[in-house]
């Protein structure tokens, strides 16, 4: 009786400690950005491999690291970054590197994908795709916007109607710069300090409304919250899909002073509970028409050169291909360690402080 | 003559006051109904937010998470609450200073630095010797933690409040412990345990930043949800989940009112 | 001899087993909370000592930086941020805590003069509310407050606010957030104490002084105090560290000390410095606990103060 009692407080309380979520063998867990996957792609991977996908989604990149940080690391599969988390990622342990004879469908990506500046030789990275981030706005209240930031940062261009920045602070930054004239992937402290400079004046303008996340930010312009902000090329045309007549009067630009361009990759992490799986998963989202339907679903243009022929229309044009002109000024966001990251921290903590 | 302006004037502003804090949930429960996807502007009457709530599986493994988590948590703390509050009332007369500063403690801790606490130590453990995964297991020994001084406490109040010389009175009544806990103790406090439990559900419930903290990728209760979905910018079907959550609450009260009426009958 | 060591082994063997009772019935919980609480507050405090590594977590070895950091030191020479959040912390819990004192009041008295039979009800409208999640709660003013809603346009026409801006996001929907998701916790012991006035002195109070108001502030607020007290602590230390409030209805010019330190963490920043954020706030709750129980002991009431 006593025996009896103890043992199952002693496996109660094991199955505590030991956690009740232990992965098991059959399920793939993945880590994307929210609105990002479509949902007959997983329905697909899990009756062919006959597991099941459990998805978790993140809204920005600093929340995605702070999960891995906070015990993730061993939790999730794959996680789906953008290329300047990549280096930090890899330099932190957090990911593995990718076992490309478990990947034959790796050679489906074009060739400038193949080796990206922030993944040489591809060692672990595999594209999965790749957009601009812009400033959307209503056309309404803004019949003659400039193609420019200062429809964010001029309150001479827009005086009175509120406005969102990004809730990731080095795409604000980076914004700011390009507006200054500093080109939007400047890393010079003197550059950085003024446009910190620039983002307290302009979140303490009495119009500004917060900072949000590129996925939100349209919810908000298409319920009159806000009339200008930041946003994914592909999100905007996946909502305007969704409710064309709201979203008819809101517009999609890439600024003429450079904006960022950005190429999001899966990745395994370092304690992967299931990296066989994840490297299956990744070789299926790699596949010419599944790579296809990805974009199809998701309006974000495609690293992938298989899947070209099965492209939607929609995805050969602007703003998911940007013109010749737009693509010259668009900038990776630059990646930081160190010193450099350590000041960016500390001007971005001061922004969102003051 | 003064004391009826006074009167009236109280009545008035406690109308406004309920006024005040019933108005931002009976928003939610409008706007639920909307049937376009604006948060200024009723449009007209429709199910089709409730729609896409069935159906969801992951609103429905939150709200089962939601409930593992605060029933076995409750339950845990209920036995271990009861067990100290027992202790500080049998041993009152010695020095337990210690004891109220270690239970006072995550009554009086700011939930962030308890939720941040927990996930730096878990972690930490985690990494050194595999045990503590983030999940439902961690977020249940949180829940614990910060629901055993209310039932500690109120248990303890409890036994203060009954005759002394009743517990005489079971002694000579019921020859062995064991069944003087059973026959004498535990029936006599079960108010106490009644409400304890019950506060100690409503605190798991109600709780979003230790949970927020410690969850794991499988583990995400309601509240978590509803922020991920409100961070998200996706508003219409906040509002219904919340408005069943509301709905569930405003049950509730109903029955511990009819409840206690009864009671006082 | 035996005889005389029977009496004290007795003795003994009783405390003995009081002892061991004593440890049956506490040792479970303290232990519980001492390895899940302590011991992460210990570990939590000990990161505040040790330096950020490149990456935001932290390193060996200690040092003292994260504290300089907090106090605003870095590599931009000083700067003010952290003291903004710091004194937005403190005026929006000054503010808050004020202005839920002004409306609890009231509201306890005027239960306390009803009926007995619809005191219960009355009590649990007040307390229902804060069943819902504060997340829900605070979802609630988001839409209550947003741009182009009845409130915000009333305001817009009174010129209050700015045109096309809603009440939501600013510092005032954060005051009015925290306002109302602390409303109960000080009506509830303000209530407790009303119910316990003893009238026969207010009636003495009455005829002794003139003016209501003396009689008021002789006879009635010092019976109150101990209720008002236990209210102050119930809702000036949670709203202190607030999180969830001005991260959803603050849009970015709220930020108070909970999210700087939270911010730390989940933006995986500076894990040291949100640590020594964390002490800051544990002292600030520390000192307010204290500063109360002695304004309590002062005032005579100190006895019933909960904390």
């Amino acid at each position: 009786m006593t025996i009896n009692k103890s043992a199952l407080a002693l496996s109660i309380g094991a199955a505590l400690l030991a956690g009740s979520a232990q992965a098991q063998e059959n399920k793939l867990y993945l880590f994307n950005w929210t609105e990002y996957m479509d949902p007959e792609i997983i329905e697909a991977f899990e009756a062919k491999h006959d597991v099941e996908v459990v998805q978790n989604y993140f809204n920005s990149l600093p929340e995605m690291l702070s999960k891995l940080q906070a015990g993730g690391v061993s939790q999730y599969d794959i996680i789906v970054p953008s290329n300047y988390y990549v280096p930090r990622l890899i330099k932190t342990g957090l990911v593995q590197p990718l076992d490309k004879s478990k990947i034959p469908n790796f050679d489906n990506l074009m060739d400038q994908f193949k080796d990206p500046i922030f993944d040489p030789g591809a060692e672990y990275t595999a594209a999965y795709q790749w957009g601009t981030t812009g400033l959307v706005y209503n056309s309404e209240t803004f019949p003659n916007a400039p193609k420019s930031w200062s429809l964010l940062f001029d309150p001479e261009v827009n005086p009175e109607h509120p406005f969102a920045l990004m809730g990731d602070g080095q795409v604000n930054l980076g914004g700011a710069c390009a507006y200054l004239g500093h080109g939007y992937d400047c890393t010079d402290p003197e550059g950085w300090k003024e446009a910190a400079r620039l983002l307290i004046e302009t979140k303490n303008r009495e119009t500004f409304s917060g900072f949000s996340d590129g996925t939100p930010q349209l919810q908000q312009l298409a319920r009159g919250v806000t009339h200008a902000g930041l946003t994914y090329n592909g999100d905007y045309l996946y909502f305007k899909e969704e409710d064309p007549e709201t979203f008819a009067s809101l517009q999609f630009m890439i600024p003429d002073e450079g904006a960022e361009m950005w190429v999001d990759s899966m990745m395994i992490t370092a304690e992967a509970p299931n990296p066989d799986l994840a490297h299956q998963f990744i070789d299926f989202i790699l596949d010419a028409e599944v790579g296809a339907q990805l974009s199809n679903f998701n309006y974000y243009a495609s690293p992938n050169a298989a899947a070209e022929p099965y492209l939607d229309e929609v995805l050969t044009q602007p703003p998911v291909q940007p013109s010749e002109a737009d693509m010259e000024r668009l900038r990776f966001t630059p990646s930081l360690e160190g010193e450099s990251l350590q000041v960016f921290q500390q001007l971005w903590s001061e922004v969102q402080s003051r | 003559m003064r004391k009826r302006t006074l009167k009236r004037s109280l009545t008035g502003f406690w109308w406004f006051t309920l006024a005040f804090l019933y108005l931002p949930l009976a928003v939610v429960a409008l706007f639920s109904f909307n049937a376009s996807n604006s948060a200024a502007r009723f449009t007209g009457f429709s199910w089709r937010w409730y729609e896409r709530l069935l159906g969801n599986e992951e609103i429905l493994s939150a709200f089962a998470n939601s409930m593992v988590l605060a029933i076995v948590s409750s339950v845990i703390a209920l036995v271990v609450g009861c067990l100290i509050g027992y202790g500080m009332y049998r041993h009152r007369h010695r020095k337990l200073g210690w004891l109220i500063v270690l239970i006072y403690l995550p009554i009086v801790l700011p939930d962030i630095v308890f939720g941040i606490s927990e996930m730096a130590f878990f972690v930490q453990v985690h990494r050194l010797t595999g045990f503590l995964q983030p999940g439902l297991g961690t977020m249940i020994i949180a829940h614990v933690t910060f629901q055993i001084p209310f039932v500690a406490l109120i248990v303890y109040s409890r036994f203060v409040g009954l005759d002394p010389t009743l517990f005489e009175a079971a002694k000579d009544l019921y020859a062995t412990p064991t069944k003087r806990v059973i026959h004498f103790m535990l029936p006599t406090i079960k108010p106490a345990l009644i409400s304890a439990f019950f506060l100690s559900f409503t605190l798991s419930v109600d709780d979003f930043v230790i949970s927020f903290f410690t969850a794991g990728p499988e583990s995400a209760t309601l509240p978590i949800y509803i922020w991920g979905a409100i961070k998200k910018g996706v508003s219409p079907e906040i509002n219904a989940i919340a408005t069943l959550m509301i709905a569930a609450v405003a049950i509730v009260a109903v029955i511990s009112l009819i409840f206690s009426r009864r009671r006082q009958a | 001899m035996s005889y005389a060591g029977v009496i004290p082994s007795a003795r003994s063997r009783a405390m003995v087993r009081e002892s061991r009772h004593l440890l049956l019935t506490v040792a479970p919980g303290a232990i519980w909370i001492i390895i899940f609480l302590v011991l992460p507050s210990a570990y939590l405090m000990g990161v505040a000592f040790m330096t950020n590594g490149p990456y935001g977590l932290p390193e060996m070895p200690l040092s003292l930086g994260s504290f300089e950091r907090l106090a605003g030191f870095g590599f931009l020479g000083w700067s003010p941020g952290n003291l903004y959040t710091l004194l937005r912390s403190l005026w929006q819990t000054l503010v808050s805590t004020g202005l839920v004192v002004l409306v609890a009041y009231p509201i306890a008295y005027y239960i306390s003069t009803c009926r007995e039979k619809w005191r219960p009800i009355m009590l649990l409208l007040v307390v229902v509310p804060s069943w819902t999640n504060q997340v829900i709660r605070t979802f609630g003013w988001m839409n209550l407050l947003a741009p182009g809603t009845p409130l915000s346009s009333l305001a817009e026409g009174l010129g209050l606010i700015a045109p096309n801006m809603g009440l939501y996001p600013s510092n005032f929907a954060v005051t009015l957030g925290l306002v109302y998701n602390f409303l109960p916790f000080m009506v509830l012991p303000l209530y407790a104490a009303f119910e316990k006035l003893d009238t026969a002195q207010v009636e003495a109070a009455q005829d002794l002084y003139a003016s209501p108001v003396r009689a008021f502030w002789h006879a009635v607020f010092p019976q109150t105090l101990p209720g008002l007290l236990a209210g102050v602590v119930l809702v000036a230390i949670p709203a202190f560290g607030m999180y969830v409030i001005p991260e959803l209805l603050g849009g970015g010019k709220g930020m108070m000390l909970g999210n700087l330190v939270a911010s730390q963490f989940s933006g995986g920043a500076n894990w040291p410095l949100g640590a020594a954020g964390a002490i800051l706030m544990l002292i600030a709750t520390f000192i307010g606990l204290y500063a109360m129980r002695r304004i309590g002991k002062r005032l005579g009431g100190g006895e019933e103060v909960v904390i």
